[in-house]
């Protein structure tokens, strides 16, 4: 497990972002709108056609993310919580068809014109990619990578644009930053490449910065620094965060708010604390009981049996049946909404939450089958 | 970088003694040299043969022959000392053969490179960005035709249809309505293809050109236009204009404005130069190719200082756009003039502007430019018959490497930044689509000069080619290893070429 | 709403991922059964392979042209001795008809009045009254046959030498890559040309020697290929489970090229034919009194004029065969390595 600051309790160095300042050359903070969520995805939905059928690949699926806050999507290979963002992002390809309404400060991206979009992507939304390795372009030095999100927004020199790419290499961590300007990707390691990722994510100042599982392809020791710095930066910058991971440690140690997905569907949405502490479905009570732990060892290991169906034959009722061990015929038959539980701002997608509401144990209800090492 | 070139000049040094020394022995067992001599019936029989033999060595091992070949063609590095590359059968210097043959088959050689990269690269990408669209599938299919075609067979296709079908017609060059209208759906659809965006705009794009074609070679065919060409003032500022805006969208964009004027006001600038420049250039006493660089330096210099003044925040890119712009200006001029000669030369040929033989009309006068055309007249059908190929694979590997690059994860991030599809395709794709096709130009070249040799037989042009195809039916050494050294110089040459690209645009292979 | 008791912890042996039945109700936990979620059928990989080849358009007509063009050269006028059921040989000289004029017509006789007819000459006479469609028909069947011999020869050397190379390195790649070095400053008309004169113009001797000169190209590819399996991960298991050097070759690296392989094999088919036409244009490939497409070609090249179709038939069959080796080949080339969209969710 990987957690670390507690996130309610950010602090951290003063906002460099803000007013203009002679020191700095960031862009000046736009007005905040009142009373509308900073990010709301409404009901979306994303389908793929391919050789094989249709592939649904996101079912519905909403949220809300306030300003400042971290939300955390987690979930297995396929539950669809990365293409849910490329949508959000604007990235997913021309063959997809996508439904549902994604609302930035309460206007509907989706319905905006190409050049609107592309003037939002970058600028009040950014994404941070997965693999480090392969997300620069190997042939343009860094600093020409960052000072091209700048001008591309903005009508800056080339010199002024290097200046606050230089400030935003500091921000991140990176030793020497003017020097480093003009180095290029493979002269960096992968914790590096991703902080200059970070880097150019925040680079103009965004209201959400998502971030596609950012240290899953980075070794332990540089996740714990590399999720340090983007909380940090978040601060810095004053944004919003997606934390898009499948490790829950990394989501109780970051996440204010935590969402789970599964089959393309979101299955709960809560506050953290409540959704690890008690955890109103069956899957993320699962997900919860088959981490092995210092606390468990000499137990014995609690998987979850079974494999997440396929997304283009999904088998009708609540797509998690064929594996729950709380089924009933209901289930078989028809797919739960998320209902609201007895906790508040916490929902969940089972027909028979308050079944698991009853039990001390929620993980308890799978059975455990090998034992945990000493 | 210095140290990389001295390496593999050392490297290349061996590989060509080896090379050099492995042809050497197969062609001087690959027959009888004395096979013509020993069916002589001449009562001098016997002392032709001894001085034969005397003459190429004939007494002695093939290794002591290729020892003494190899030190004589040494000289030919070291500056001072005279070339001995032996000499042929009949005689004659090999040196001196070479001599005239060389710029023949060079001339032929260099405009079937460029033209294969420079069309077969733009085409491969654009179809990469059309992918599974009807222009995809169409140089697809054109591509695996020429893939299949026989070399010779389309030299003397061309030779035979294309020397004597269109010559007739230039006696009388009209253009009928049907083939205005055909060659004019087929510019609408490759224009359509090209300038791509949305159904509505291709459309009206394909509208405008296939008006635009089929009026301009109706208005051609009815003016006799073609028995005296010419661009014109005008033709030749809206061609400038044309194209300073293209590189200002293709670079910069058209958003960037300061891109832009920059841009027209290089053309412009050349526009206006042309009333001095064409009547000099053609003045007899001043057409020169130092003249003609001199004016582009010029060009690129005036370009230079545009661009930086008007670039604004821009500079680097105004000026890239404000260099190519002088340069396709220059151009046009250049092909003006050209036009211009044509009536006068073909006057000089009788008409028959399509050169089927040879590498220029023997005993030709005429003035600076009239030289200059006559010799792309010789060269153009056999270049057809060569590139063919070659661009079929540069336009497959180009497709197929910038397809790769479109799916790589950097792409994704570029569009991410917010930059327009524009720039992620130009700044980002295109440069990094090109790396692979540098490693492709070094295996083609060697395929090319193969071509080489095939056309400049069936064209009769006194190439290297030729001196090959002679030299070995005739077990003649001396002219085959003539060629061979030069060939494989060349090939060295391009290859390092190849590499120095490699590195400037890869900085990841920079370091080693 | 039932709730389940306490289960008490008893190890049950079995597959992992099934679910064992409930001790109080008998039913199965985890209801429906885990079978429910595999909708996908899985095959294998030669199946799969085989599907998506036999699904390309462009490889099928290939296939079927080159099929049609086989079939028709060695039937027409036979193969090993065994005669064909084309009447006119390609070697009796005889009187010249009608100028050599062809005497196939394809119109009906509604178009033109002579009707659909193959008549004595369908492509004609050469200069001496050889029949030209026996002529054409055995330079197809030379050119086919030594194509397909310089595929075979060119293949076992290049992968021979390649997979040696690429997997032990050592010398044998040292001296590959020295060899391709050499190679690659010789454009391949010039040497094969000269080994091609050397060969004297017999058939099978032309195919050995082009196949020996054609293997270095192979060679590198599969020495690539080779390369880079060896680094995966799935022969270091191999290695760990203590197989054999010559196992791994076998078992576990070479049917990962295969596709590789194939494909090349393939375009190095199509290139050989027109290797092969060209050198025998020019004379140094296959010798009179045998004849090759390109030595039809290059001795009626002047007769463009007057009759074309000494000069077209030929071309044509060379193009046919070509397109469709490369066809098939860009079939296969598909079929190991369809290239389709990612999509992460």
């Amino acid at each position: 497990m990987t957690a670390t600051s507690d996130p309610s309790a950010a602090s951290g160095p003063p906002p460099a972002a803000g007013s203009p300042s002679p020191a700095t050359t960031a862009p000046r903070r736009r007005e905040r709108v009142a009373d509308v969520p900073l990010l709301e995805v409404q009901d979306l939905t994303v389908r793929f056609g391919t050789e094989d059928g249709v592939v649904n690949a996101v079912r519905g699926v909403s949220y809300q993310l306030a300003e400042r806050e971290v939300l955390g999507i987690v979930g297995e290979s396929g539950s669809g919580k990365s293409v849910s963002s490329l949508a959000v992002m604007g990235l997913l390809p021309r063959t997809a068809l996508i439904t549902g309404r994604i609302l930035l400060e309460g206007e509907n991206i989706l319905e905006m014109g190409v050049k609107e979009q592309r003037s939002l992507r970058g600028r009040r939304i950014a994404m941070i990619f997965q693999d480090p390795m392969t997300a620069l372009n190997p042939v343009y030095s860094v600093g020409d990578q960052l000072a091209e999100a700048v001008r591309s927004h903005e009508q800056i020199s080339k010199k002024m644009a290097l200046s606050r790419a230089a400030e935003m290499l500091d921000l991140v961590g990176i030793p020497r930053p003017v020097d480093r300007l003009g180095s290029y990707p493979h002269e960096f390691s992968g914790g590096m490449r991703q902080r200059v990722m970070i880097a150019m994510a925040v680079i103009n100042n965004p209201d959400v910065i998502i971030a596609d599982e950012p240290t899953t392809a980075l070794d332990v020791t540089v996740q714990a620094q590399i999720l340090e710095k983007l909380i940090e930066v978040k601060d810095a910058v004053n944004a919003a965060i997606v934390l898009i991971t499948h490790d829950l440690g990394v989501v109780a140690g970051m996440a204010n708010r935590v969402l789970v997905m599964y089959a393309g569907k979101a299955v709960e949405l809560g506050r953290t604390d409540q959704v690890f502490t008690s955890p109103r479905m069956p899957y993320a009570a699962g997900l919860l009981g088959s981490m092995p732990s210092l606390a468990s060892a000499g137990g014995r290991l609690r998987p979850i049996p079974g494999a997440p169906p396929s997304l283009i034959n999904l088998p009708p009722g609540c797509p998690f049946s064929p594996r729950c061990p709380l089924v009933q015929d209901r289930c078989n038959s028809e797919e739960p909404a998320l209902y609201a539980t007895d906790q508040h701002d916490h929902t969940a997608a089972c027909h028979y939450w308050a079944d698991l509401a009853d039990r001390e144990d929620p993980t308890s209800i799978f059975r455990p089958t090998a034992v945990v090492a000493e | 970088m210095a140290v990389f070139v001295i390496r593999r000049l050392i490297v290349s040094f061996f590989i060509l003694l080896a090379s050099t020394f492995l042809i050497y022995t197969l062609v001087a067992v690959s027959g009888d040299p004395l096979g013509d001599l020993r069916a002589d019936t001449s009562p001098n029989r016997q002392q032709k043969i001894d001085a034969r033999i005397e003459k190429l060595h004939l007494d002695q091992s093939i290794p002591a022959r290729y020892t003494i070949w190899i030190s004589g063609a040494a000289k030919c590095a070291v500056p001072g000392l005279d070339c001995d590359l032996g000499e042929a059968k009949n005689g004659q210097d090999v040196s001196a053969l070479l001599g005239t043959a060389v710029s023949s088959t060079l001339r032929l050689v260099a405009a079937a490179t460029v033209l294969a990269i420079l069309l077969g690269v733009s085409i491969g990408i654009i179809s990469a960005l059309r992918q599974y669209s009807g222009f995809d599938y169409s140089i697809t299919l054109m591509a695996f035709l020429f893939f299949s075609l026989p070399i010779f067979w389309v030299a003397v296709l061309l030779k035979q249809y294309m020397a004597i079908q269109v010559n007739d017609w230039y006696r009388d060059p009209k253009v009928g309505l049907v083939t205005s209208l055909v060659l004019g759906a087929l510019s609408a659809l490759t224009w359509g293809a090209i300038i791509g965006g949305s159904a509505q705009r291709r459309w009206v794009v394909r509208g405008v050109a296939f008006v635009a074609s089929v009026g301009a070679l109706l208005a051609m065919s009815a003016s006799g236009w073609f028995k005296f060409p010419a661009l014109g003032p005008g033709l030749i500022t809206v061609l400038s204009l044309g194209a300073a805006v293209g590189v200002a969208a293709l670079v910069a964009g058209l958003v960037r404005r300061n891109v832009l004027y920059a841009c027209l006001a290089t053309a412009a600038v050349g526009c206006i130069a042309q009333f001095f420049v064409t009547p000099w250039l053609r003045d007899p006493k001043w057409a020169s190719w130092t003249n003609l660089l001199a004016l582009l330096v010029v060009a690129v210099a005036v370009a230079v200082a545009i661009g930086w003044a008007l670039g604004g925040l821009d500079k680097g890119q105004a000026i890239r756009a404000t260099v190519i712009t002088a340069v396709v200006t220059g151009l046009v001029i250049v092909v003006d003039i050209a036009l211009r000669t044509v009536n006068p030369y073909s006057r000089l040929v009788n008409g028959r502007i399509f050169a089927t033989t040879g590498s220029e009309t023997p005993n030709f006068s005429g003035t600076f430019w009239e030289g200059q055309l006559d010799l792309l007249t010789h060269l153009i059908l056999p270049t057809i018959a060569i590139m063919l190929i070659s661009f079929a694979g540069y336009s497959r590997f180009s497709r197929a490497s910038m397809l790769e690059v479109m799916n790589a994860d950097f792409v994704r991030t570029a569009r991410s930044k917010g930059l327009t599809e524009r720039t992620v395709i130009m700044r980002h794709a295109f440069r990094n689509a090109l790396i692979p096709v540098t490693t492709l130009m070094a295996f083609d070249f060697g395929a090319l000069l193969g071509g080489a040799v095939i056309t400049e037989t069936v064209f009769a042009r006194r190439g290297m080619g030729s001196l090959f195809v002679t030299g070995l039916s005739q077990v003649d050494p001396n002219p085959v290893m003539g060629f061979y050294i030069v060939t494989a110089v060349s090939i060295v040459i391009f290859n390092m070429i190849a590499d120095i690209g490699y590195a400037y645009l890869d900085p990841r292979i920079r370091l080693s | 709403m039932t709730t389940l008791p306490p289960q008490p912890i008893t190890p049950e042996p079995g597959l992992p991922g099934t679910v064992p039945p409930d001790p109080v109700s008998g039913a199965p936990q985890g209801g429906g059964g885990v079978e429910r979620e595999f909708t996908i059928r899985a095959m294998t990989q030669r199946q799969l392979v085989t599907r998506r080849f036999l699904r390309h358009r462009g490889a099928m007509i290939g296939l079927a042209v080159f099929v049609v063009v086989l079939v028709l050269a060695n039937s027409a006028i036979g193969i090993f001795g065994l005669p064909g059921w084309w009447g006119e040989s390609y070697q009796t000289t005889g009187e010249v008809v009608a100028g050599g004029r062809m005497t196939l017509d394809l119109l009906p006789s509604f178009a033109d009045g002579d009707g659909v007819a193959l008549g004595n000459h369908p492509f004609g006479q050469d200069n001496v009254g050889r029949d030209y469609f026996a002529l054409t028909m055995r330079g197809a069947q030379i050119s086919i046959v030594i194509s397909l011999l310089v595929g075979l020869i060119a293949t076992t050397l290049g992968v021979v030498v390649g997979a040696l190379s690429g997997y032990f390195r050592g010398w044998v790649e040292g001296v590959l890559m020295r060899i391709t070095d050499v190679f690659l400053t010789i454009p391949l008309l010039l040497i094969a040309a000269v080994v091609g004169k050397i060969s004297g113009g017999g058939p099978v001797t032309l195919a050995f020697v082009l196949g020996l000169l054609v293997w270095v190209q192979l060679a590198r590819l599969v020495r690539g290929e080779f390369l880079s399996l060896r680094e995966k991960e799935f022969v270091e298991a191999a290695r760990a489970m203590g197989a054999s050097s010559a196992r791994i070759i076998f078992r576990h690296i070479l049917p990962n090229a295969l596709g590789t392989i194939i494909v090349n094999a393939t375009l190095t088919i199509a290139g050989a034919i027109l290797l092969e036409t060209a050198l025998s244009f020019l004379s140094f490939g296959v010798q009179p009194p045998d004849t090759s497409l390109g030595r039809l070609i290059s001795d009626y090249q002047q007769a463009f004029q007057t009759r074309p179709w000494l000069f077209w038939w030929p071309g044509v069959f060379i193009i046919a065969i070509a397109l469709s080796v490369n066809f098939i080949g860009d079939g296969l080339r598909d079929a190991f390595d369809p290239k389709q969209t990612r999509v992460r969710a």
